[in-house]
């Protein structure tokens, strides 16, 4: 389902080139349900950005459902991303001045799906998420659960092969937290959709069936937390818990974003 | 369409901002129309109407000679005599010929002691006066010596003969009191029922003042199609047959014989069926070594000064929306920028660039609609408050302007226009925007 080869990416900033991807490489099968564990700056973010096709990498290959999208150009990036990828962000993005139905009708709407068919399957999703109640209301009238609810069914819309999730629990409390789970669980049961979900929190990539590690951009085994590639150099010490709790620790999108996509 | 209306109805200010200055432009090009197409009904109406393009004036090369009755071979050749009418007649496409000879401005006297100081005498064939268009009020052409036909215009300025040597004093002795010119106008728009009474006219004769045989007023024409009465009042006729411009002339030129002789006209008046068999018969009445004249020049003076003014008056509305269209591009490109985040969610779901871009020219061209809609609404208010001014302080009689049903898709289709064009350039800049640089700055 995907499947990433030698995946390396770096950034440029100035004269300065900072890799923050090594050679990462690993696959994830259909139906399967997979944490990306990693604290702040360690490239999960990043990786995300890559998988989605919303960056390319500097070398290495990313196949999604058979194909390899680093030779997509954008427009077909485009097509490919609302055929095959779902998204879940840990802000929720809905559209302010669309209802929660029409949200969730979106991605179809760019598949120009007629009116009717766009409409039973999203009320199907938003009764699977159980917010079907709310579908006429605007995503303010929301709680920051019930929108992750309507993110999470609008990620389904278009049965994506894959789902991927950026801290979808991120702006959530425990309870709260803990119902989205839940929900992104039994959905990966009950449709067998692929999820992809990126978190810094251990207690969330405990859920999952398999947890992928990141740290400081190398791959590491879980239970090694050492690189899985024999020539990573290694790894400061430190505990990778303590690490995804510092907050002020800044953020590898950003710091990414500074430097510079050289890709 | 659903996204572009949900923005506009959010983004209140940016909408009101563009709507306003496209309904600016686009009750510009309204109004601008709708003057131009009341301009030009004007001039049809009142000025190219009152021309009569459908005549030609035939008048001679000549007119010494025929007034003495030395008709010498050199001089007979331009005059208007009875042969060259009756060849005119014979023209193809020629409609009627109507002959007339002026005799000029008299003063009259009506048998109930009214005076009146000038009426422009014409001798025609009153039997003809039907087919150049006139209607008649009262009466009708009476067949006898003596008979005459007032237009409307003579059946108003007349006085009672002391009333008008009284003015007349007063206005030779204070000619600048606006009291008394006041008076004297009343006079002059004054109708009065001339219907029936018999005139006479007055000549100075050395010092001497000649009353002429008397006249009978036997018909009254209608005010003449296209004819404004305020214009027409001023247009003082009176048509009487050659036969009696003979007996009239044997009465105030005794010594002048010319009755007698052979009979010439002033003036023919040609209808021709089409206009444009106008210039060829123009040509061959030349060739009789006449004159002749029509009034397709002055008309088409008169439609290109119009179509100046229509281009000047369109280019106004045209500049007013390109003003108008920096105020949507500048509005929009920075809305774009406010909804970078919005455009890279879209774009991570799946919209590919043309989708983005389709949505803001959609967004643009509604808000040009709309600001269509606000515009029409624009064009009759302003165009109500220039038909107040007009009628109360320009006092142009006869120019109203409206507003008619074509220009309201010319003006929403200028506007749509306008809008779409506008958002040409938000469109690509939005569908410029990475994606993943919009979700991670906003």
């Amino acid at each position: 389902m995907l499947r990433l080869e030698n995946v390396s990416h770096s950034f440029k900033n100035g004269s300065e080139v900072l890799k923050v991807l090594h050679h990462i490489e690993f696959e994830v099968k259909e139906g399967e349900m997979i944490a990306l564990l990693g604290s702040s700056g360690s490239g999960k973010s990043t990786l995300l950005n890559l998988m989605a096709g919303l960056m390319k990498p500097t070398e290495g290959h990313i196949y999604i459902a058979g194909q390899d999208i680093v030779k997509f150009s954008e427009n077909k990036l485009a097509v490919f991303r609302r055929k095959h990828i779902g998204f879940i962000f840990q802000a929720y993005e809905l559209i302010p001045t669309l209802t929660i139905l029409e949200n969730v009708e979106l991605p179809l709407v760019f598949q120009s799906v007629s009116g009717s068919k766009r409409r039973k399957k999203a009320l199907d999703l938003l009764e699977m998420t159980g917010i079907a109640d709310k579908a006429r209301l605007y995503p303010s009238q929301l709680s920051g659960g019930q929108q992750q609810r309507v993110s999470i069914a609008r990620s389904l819309i278009t049965e994506p092969s894959v789902i991927f999730a950026d801290e979808p629990t991120g702006n959530l409390d425990t309870r709260t937290e803990e119902e989205i789970i839940r929900i992104m669980m039994n959905l990966n049961e009950s449709m067998n959709t692929t999820f992809v979900v990126v978190t810094h929190e251990m207690e969330v990539a405990a859920q999952m069936k398999k947890t992928i590690m990141l740290r400081d951009g190398y791959l590491v085994r879980p239970d090694e937390k050492q690189p899985m590639l024999a020539h990573a150099p290694s790894l400061p010490g430190g505990d990778l818990q303590a690490s995804a709790d510092e907050s002020d620790m800044q953020d590898d999108s950003e710091s990414a974003e500074k430097a510079g996509d050289v890709s | 369409m659903r996204l572009a209306w949900g923005q506009i109805k959010r983004r209140k200010v940016v909408t009101a901002l563009c709507m306003t200055g496209i309904s600016i432009g686009c009750a510009a090009i309204i109004v601008a129309i709708s003057i131009g197409n009341a301009a030009q009904s004007y001039l049809d109406k009142e000025i190219i109407g009152g021309l009569k393009l459908d005549e030609i004036t035939v008048t001679p090369q000549s007119m010494g000679g025929n007034r003495g009755g030395e008709e010498q071979d050199g001089l007979e050749r331009g005059l208007l005599t009875e042969d060259k009418l009756q060849v005119i007649e014979g023209f193809r496409h020629v409609k009627s010929v109507i002959p007339s000879k002026q005799l000029g401005y008299l003063r009259f006297v009506s048998s109930d002691n009214l005076v009146h100081d000038g009426i422009n005498v014409m001798a025609v064939d009153l039997s003809k006066l039907r087919e150049q268009g006139n209607q008649f009020q009262q009466g009708g052409p009476l067949d006898q010596v003596g008979a005459v036909v007032l237009n409307y215009g003579a059946t108003t300025g007349w006085k009672d003969s002391e009333t008008a040597k009284r003015l007349m004093e007063m206005i030779n002795s204070d000619g600048n009191n606006p009291m008394l010119w006041e008076e004297y106008e009343m006079y002059e728009r004054n109708i009065t029922d001339m219907m029936g009474k018999s005139l006479q006219p007055e000549q100075m004769i050395g010092e001497k003042m000649v009353l002429g045989p008397q006249l009978y007023i036997g018909g009254i024409l209608e005010v003449e199609k296209g004819q404004n009465p305020m214009y027409a009042m001023y247009d003082r006729r009176a048509y009487i047959s050659f036969e009696t411009a003979e007996w009239l002339s044997d009465y105030l030129n005794p010594e002048d014989n010319s009755s007698t002789k052979r009979r010439t006209f002033d003036t023919l008046t040609v209808k021709v069926d089409d206009l444009q068999n106008i210039r060829p018969l123009e040509e061959l009445i030349s060739k009789l070594a006449l004159n002749a004249t029509d009034n397709l020049a002055a008309r088409d003076q008169i439609a290109s000064q119009l179509n100046t003014f229509k281009a000047i008056a369109l280019g106004i509305g045209i500049f007013i929306l390109l003003l108008a269209s920096i105020s949507i591009i500048v509005a929009m490109t920075m809305s774009t920028h406010q909804r970078r985040r919005q455009i890279g969610i879209m774009k991570v779901l799946g919209a590919h660039m043309g989708q983005i871009r389709i949505m803001f020219i959609v967004e643009a061209s509604v808000l040009g609609f709309l600001g269509g809609l606000l515009g029409i609404v624009f064009a009759f208010l302003i165009i109500n408050g220039l038909n107040s001014f007009i009628t109360a302080s320009a006092g142009i009689a006869g120019l109203q302007i409206a507003v008619t049903l074509d220009t309201l898709p010319i003006g929403i289709a200028f506007a749509v226009m306008t809008g779409i064009l506008s958002g040409i350039y938000p469109a690509i800049s939005a569908a410029r925007t990475n994606a993943l640089l919009a979700i991670k700055r906003d």
